[in-house]
């Protein structure tokens, strides 16, 4: 066990070193943040300050989520090709773990999302959380994290066994930040696209989290908690088959470094 | 000349093929497809969250005509990049081909591209949102439709040449992508941007083709865009124009420097 921890802390290690040194983190975690959060604000304050919640925390959950899945992801495809890639599912230690670590240092890297998106809100339109309920946030920011850890490591195989993978996740979001309400309620999707909106965990983390930033808010929130960390850990589950699944078939098909 | 024609007509045949050479039809699918209709749906719903579901058609139409962005700022500074991250910017440089027909074709090709996005996101505008064209200056449209995916080639062409010394560029791609649609008045008028800004805007291209094509769409005659549309042409000259030094400077540093070949 010890080695195991030792191997994802070596991960983690490394992937955050280069994460400092990479203009592509920086890109997800400051610049695309600030930009959608510049929207957000401009568009939601258009008719007064009653959304603003939205564009004060919207700019960040997206540069989180962007951060957390599509570079904690895209570090799979980086060792594809820098050649590494066939290393890390040779060694004896499982590649979920190497995952881990590298996803939990994307997650930590994407939580500064929010600092220069508040920052933008606050200096920029003088914007600020209507009524934070800080013990409610604190949670619904943890239950978020980890509904974002379990999808970026549960969805880490298919960018290992497949190219186009990342490419086709990329399509998809700005779909992913309607279909998860990150910057407005999914109550403004067609009512036919509701259903799979409910079927993701970062949907009810979401919604706990901007109900604990904002007066009016009614629902419940703890319900919302456990809805987003019972999805996750249907995901978890998905996944374990997932990596056996991809490990095997690296393994047969010898195909990791061309899929 | 029929053959610098002709190599230029090649040139801007494989810059296509060689530019979604990384795709599966899957993510050429994705990229095309998907991300323009997901870019147009998230913005209106975001828009009618706001402001009110009458105001669907104003987001609807802004990112539709900023989709040839995708092509005309991704696709040109992909252009240069790709040559660099696949070692051929060296015998690009090497090669005696005309530099201005080379540098053109680099564009011209994401012209047609544009154009192509921007008709496609205004038939998803169409399917979901029930714009009316009816009542629109098609003609007139047409015309805005491709004026801006000039114009943004251009601002793309200028960005594209620091691919030439410079690793990274399509980061700068994405920051001008993304950047567009604060500026140039796609989800929200530009006259709520700062004094400082607006002036950015005015600079940029796609802001004033953006309310021209507005125009178009509620029935204006040419005469009243005609002053929008040639600014916005100037803008997009100046850029190439820019870009067109800029490249044929960083050309020389580039060979100079060996920068061409470090990755």
């Amino acid at each position: 066990m010890r080695s195991l921890i030792r191997a994802a802390w070596r991960s983690f290690e490394m992937s955050t070193r280069l994460r400092v040194v990479s203009p592509w983190a920086y890109l997800n975690w400051l610049v695309f943040p600030v930009i959608f959060a510049a929207i957000g604000l401009f568009v939601l304050t258009s008719s007064g300050y009653a959304r603003v919640a939205y564009g004060v925390l919207g700019g960040g959950v997206i540069g989180f989520w962007s951060v957390t899945y599509l570079d904690g992801g895209n570090s799979i495809q980086e060792e594809r090709w820098n050649g590494t890639l066939e290393q890390i599912f040779a060694v004896p230690t499982p590649l979920v773990v190497i995952v881990i670590g590298k996803i939990l240092g994307s997650l930590l890297l994407g939580l500064l999302a929010f600092i220069p998106t508040v920052g933008l809100a606050y200096f920029g339109f003088h914007a600020v959380l209507p009524a934070l309920d800080p013990l409610r946030f604190a949670v619904s920011l943890g239950v978020l994290s980890f509904s974002f850890f379990i999808i970026a490591v549960a969805l880490t195989p298919l960018f290992a066994i497949s190219r186009s993978a990342f490419t086709v996740l990329n399509g998809l979001e700005l779909g992913v930040y309607g279909l998860c309400g990150f910057m407005f309620p999914v109550s403004q999707l067609p009512q036919w696209l509701q259903p799979i909106s409910y079927a993701l965990s970062p949907t009810w983390a979401t919604r706990a989290l901007y109900a604990s930033a904002t007066p009016s808010a009614s629902g419940d929130i703890a319900g919302w908690w456990l809805a987003s960390i019972g999805l996750s850990a249907l995901y978890l589950v998905v996944s374990v088959a997932l990596y056996r699944f991809v490990e095997v078939r690296a393994r047969v098909s010898g195909e990791l470094a061309l899929a | 000349m029929t053959q610098s024609l002709a190599a230029f007509a090649r040139s801007t045949w494989l810059q296509y093929v060689a530019l979604f050479q990384w795709a599966t039809p899957l993510g050429y699918f994705a990229y095309k497809v998907v991300l323009p209709v997901t870019q147009i749906v998230f913005f209106v719903q975001l828009g009618v969250f706001a402001t009110g579901p009458g105001n669907a058609l104003y987001f609807a139409l802004g990112n539709s005509l900023q989709l040839t962005a995708n092509s005309g700022i991704f696709g040109v500074i992909a252009t240069v990049s790709n040559e660099r991250q696949y070692g051929t910017l060296p015998l690009l440089l090497g090669s005696p081909a005309n530099r201005l027909l080379t540098f053109m074709s680099r564009s011209f090709v994401n012209v047609l591209d544009g154009i192509v996005s921007v008709v496609f996101g205004l038939v998803v505008t169409a399917i979901l949102y029930g714009l009316d064209l009816r009542t629109a200056n098609l003609p007139l449209l047409g015309l805005c439709i491709v004026v801006i995916s000039i114009t943004t080639a251009g601002l793309g062409l200028l960005f594209g040449s620091l691919g030439l010394v410079m690793r990274d560029s399509i980061i700068v791609a994405n920051v001008v992508y993304y950047g567009l649609l604060i500026l140039c008045g796609i989800n929200f008028p530009v006259s709520r941007l700062p004094d400082a800004l607006q002036v950015v805007a005015y600079s940029l291209p796609l802001t004033r083709g953006v309310m021209a094509a507005r125009e178009a769409v509620a029935g204006a005659a040419f005469g009243q865009v005609a002053g929008l549309l040639a600014g916005e042409l100037l803008v997009g000259a100046v850029y190439a124009g820019l870009g067109y030094a800029l490249f044929r400077l960083l050309e020389g540093w580039a060979r100079r420097g060996g920068l061409q070949e470090a990755y």
